[in-house]
């Protein structure tokens, strides 16, 4: 009982920074208010058992986030939402898109078979070594691709930015 | 129980290491000097300045405190005596400093002052500089322990302390544990000379003695780190495992805090590109050296 209403308690607040993201003007609060939701998500992850899981989200989303906000408050015209501009655009095709995309979701989640439920997660000591096992063996070519693919990225794009300053 | 025992070691390590910096970076022995200072901090008016963002300026003390002491729940003091021993504790103490750069960040903007910004600015870029440095070693030494529990990664030195077994990866854990508690030559942040205070220059009264402390238990939890990873924790002869991983960890903090004295304040882009074209090549052979000699050793 405690770790359903733990669940639902962090889901909830991770719906809540979710909203925030999209209702303040300032590009940082918009930035952490995702990183809020995130680690939220985190907490639900530690509070189902998937220590591995949820410990990799709080790490990962806390430099991602931040991160982030630079290039939100680079491209922006008003980052600190102090000047009171107009941010948002073709507000209809968005709505629409947003509300189909969410009514998706939740079909999506009713209506796959997510197969028997497990009576009890194996003890986190199991759980790191079978991940361990799992990006060593069936799934190493997936992130492997994944992840070159990334490094080649951002050579790549570390190449054009230095090009353009030569004479 | 052990939990109860650890808070007032907690502070007494806390106040140790502020007497200590003192000590080795004026020369001064003034081990009443704390206690004055924190109560003229919590007697004077704290300001807030004009137009911050509030909840971010509110916020990132609090958030610089939790962080250190997060991470410090997963370091074992002795066997047996730790807050949380988890499966992924090694990850975890990565998950909970990577928030020291959030709250860093979020003092900075917070505080709505030039200097505030660019001292949160160059933090960011501080921990892209740092943050592969603080991971790739607990890789390393993860993998001589074969599990990411801080228990059996102390357990795993018995033979041989990971500071000879990878001294490579020693040295760099060192230097980016001093660049997470922004100490000099990594104070970016602060600047004293430079940014007048950086992120901690808009913060005054109870507030800064929040920052400050939060400070001090940050360097307390990366020298326990790198004493619990690399120097064997608790393992030692004669005197009982706690003041053996107590005095490693007092040894490390005087050290990191006394190396400042000598080394002049890197540039932001010195340490970007020092910590991409050595520390990272550099982590990797050393990740190689340890595969190596373990495959050679089994």
């Amino acid at each position: 009982m405690g770790q359903v209403l733990t669940v639902a308690f962090f889901g909830l607040v991770a719906l809540g920074f979710g909203v925030t993201v999209f209702r303040t003007s300032s590009m940082v609060r918009s930035a952490l208010s995702l990183l809020g939701a995130m680690a939220a998500i985190g907490v639900m992850f530690l509070a189902m058992e998937a220590e591995f899981l949820g410990v990799l989200q709080l790490m990962m989303m806390a430099g991602e986030m931040t991160i982030m906000a630079i290039f939100m408050v680079m491209y922006m015209m008003d980052p600190g939402g102090l000047g009171q501009m107009e941010m948002t655009h073709q507000k209809r095709l968005s709505k629409g898109v947003g509300l189909t995309g969410c009514l998706g979701a939740v079909a999506l989640t009713l209506l796959v078979d997510w197969g028997p439920t497990v009576a009890s997660a194996p003890p986190p000591t199991t759980q790191v070594h079978d991940l361990g096992i799992e990006l060593m063996s069936r799934s190493m070519l997936v992130f492997e691709t994944a992840g070159v693919t990334i490094l080649v990225a951002m050579v790549a794009a570390t190449v054009v930015a230095i090009a353009r300053h030569r004479p | 129980m052990t939990v109860l025992w650890l808070v007032p070691l907690l502070v007494v390590g806390t106040y140790i290491i502020v007497v200590l910096e003192e000590w080795v970076t004026t020369g001064r022995f003034r081990p009443v000097a704390p206690v004055f200072g924190g109560i003229s901090l919590l007697g004077r008016e704290s300001l807030v300045p004009r137009l911050p963002d509030r909840v971010l300026f509110e916020a990132a003390p609090g958030l610089l405190l939790v962080a250190p002491v997060l991470a410090l729940a997963v370091l074992p003091l002795a066997p047996g005596t730790i807050i949380a021993n988890l499966a992924t504790g090694a990850l975890f103490l990565n998950a909970a400093l990577a928030y020291v750069m959030v709250a860093l960040f979020m003092a900075g903007w917070g505080a709505n002052s030039v200097y505030g910004l660019v001292g949160g600015w160059r933090f960011l870029g501080q921990f892209v500089a740092y943050s592969m440095l603080i991971v790739m070693p607990i890789t390393a030494v993860a993998m001589r322990a074969q599990s990411l529990a801080t228990t059996t990664i102390v357990e795993s030195q018995t033979s041989l302390w990971n500071v000879i077994a990878q001294p490579l990866g020693f040295i760099l854990f060192w230097l980016a544990a001093m660049a997470v508690c922004f100490l000099p030559p990594f104070d970016l942040p602060i600047a004293p000379h430079e940014l007048a205070g950086g992120i901690m220059g808009e913060y005054t009264g109870d507030r800064l003695a929040i920052l400050r402390l939060a400070r001090l238990v940050l360097i307390l939890t990366l020298s326990a780190s790198v004493t619990i990873f690399f120097l064997g924790g608790w393992l030692g002869p004669v005197l009982p495992p706690w003041i053996w991983t107590l005095v490693k960890t007092l040894l490390v903090a005087a050290a990191m805090l006394g190396t400042g004295r000598f080394v002049p304040r890197l540039r932001q882009e010195q340490l970007v590109a020092w910590g991409w074209q050595f520390g990272i090549p550099l982590a990797l052979t050393n990740i190689l050296w340890v595969g190596v000699t373990l495959l050679v050793v089994a």
